[in-house]
């Protein structure tokens, strides 16, 4: 494993962080493949080991559709969190723009580790709903500043 | 009085006749009870951090797409780096402080 702590790990002792990093399936990605598609069925979550992960938008320039980045994931940060949150479906697209690795969890093996261990699966939980929790707060600040700006458009 | 009552039997027949077709032509649109027309939902194509400035900017003639998308994506982060100094600090002032983005400039 790389010399970082994930964020979905921290305060598990190295002995829980280790037999959770055995739940994963090791998941290689080279440049330009995509990780998960918006909308799509999501069964895991992805810890980035190497490498890193776009996550883009779909956007209408001129009547094309075209992937506007609004995210990067780098190594230690988790990826496509839907697999563990329903409704179970990516709501942003995933690629590696260059050779990444990472490793998938699978909903029904990480849901059965918390079943039987139920310390690790409070503080991950909590790790994860810091992860959700920030992409939240980010994101509604940025459309509350997009919101002012389309207010000031309109009525200056 | 022949050729009048001629007239008058034909006028009924052409009548009689139009009648007929109009209502052989209107039967089929009348609307049965019990079924709905299929109601479409049209959704909007989806437009994720676009302002009033990159519409117009996608607008623009001469404008390769390559460029705009550097743009936006470049408006993104900004935007994104100064929620994220909103998160650590916030008040009202950094909430909607102004960013270097090309879309304003």
């Amino acid at each position: 494993m790389a010399n970082f702590q994930p964020d979905i790990l921290r305060g598990l002792s190295d002995e829980e962080a280790a037999r959770f990093m055995a739940l994963g399936v090791p998941t290689s990605l080279p440049s330009g493949h995509t990780l998960f598609r918006l909308g799509a069925e999501a069964d895991r979550a992805y810890l980035v080991l190497r490498g890193r992960i776009a996550l883009t938008l779909p956007i209408q320039l001129r009547g094309v559709e075209e992937d506007v980045l609004v995210e990067e994931k780098m190594p230690g940060e988790t990826v496509g969190w839907s697999g563990l949150v329903p409704p179970h479906r990516f709501t942003l697209n995933a690629t590696a723009p260059i050779a990444s690795e990472l490793v998938g969890f699978s909903r029904a093996a990480v849901l059965d580790h918390f079943t039987a261990h139920p310390g690790v699966g409070h503080t991950v939980t909590r790790n994860l709903a810091t992860v959700i929790g920030h992409r939240l707060q980010v994101f509604q600040t940025m459309w509350l500043r997009e919101m002012q700006r389309a207010v000031d458009h309109r009525y200056a | 009085m022949v050729m009048f009552a001629t007239i008058l039997i034909m006028s009924l027949l052409a009548v009689a006749v139009c009648a007929v077709a109009f209502g052989a032509a209107t039967r089929g649109e009348a609307p049965r009870p019990g079924i709905q027309p299929e109601r479409r939902l049209v959704l909007e194509p989806p437009r994720f951090f676009v302002s009033p400035a990159a519409a117009k900017a996608a607008e623009a003639p001469g404008v390769p797409v390559e460029m705009l998308l550097s743009e936006i994506e470049r408006h993104v982060r900004l935007e994104q780096a100064a929620a994220e100094a909103y998160l650590d600090l916030p008040t009202r002032d950094s909430l909607h402080s102004r960013t270097e983005s090309p879309l304003f400039h």
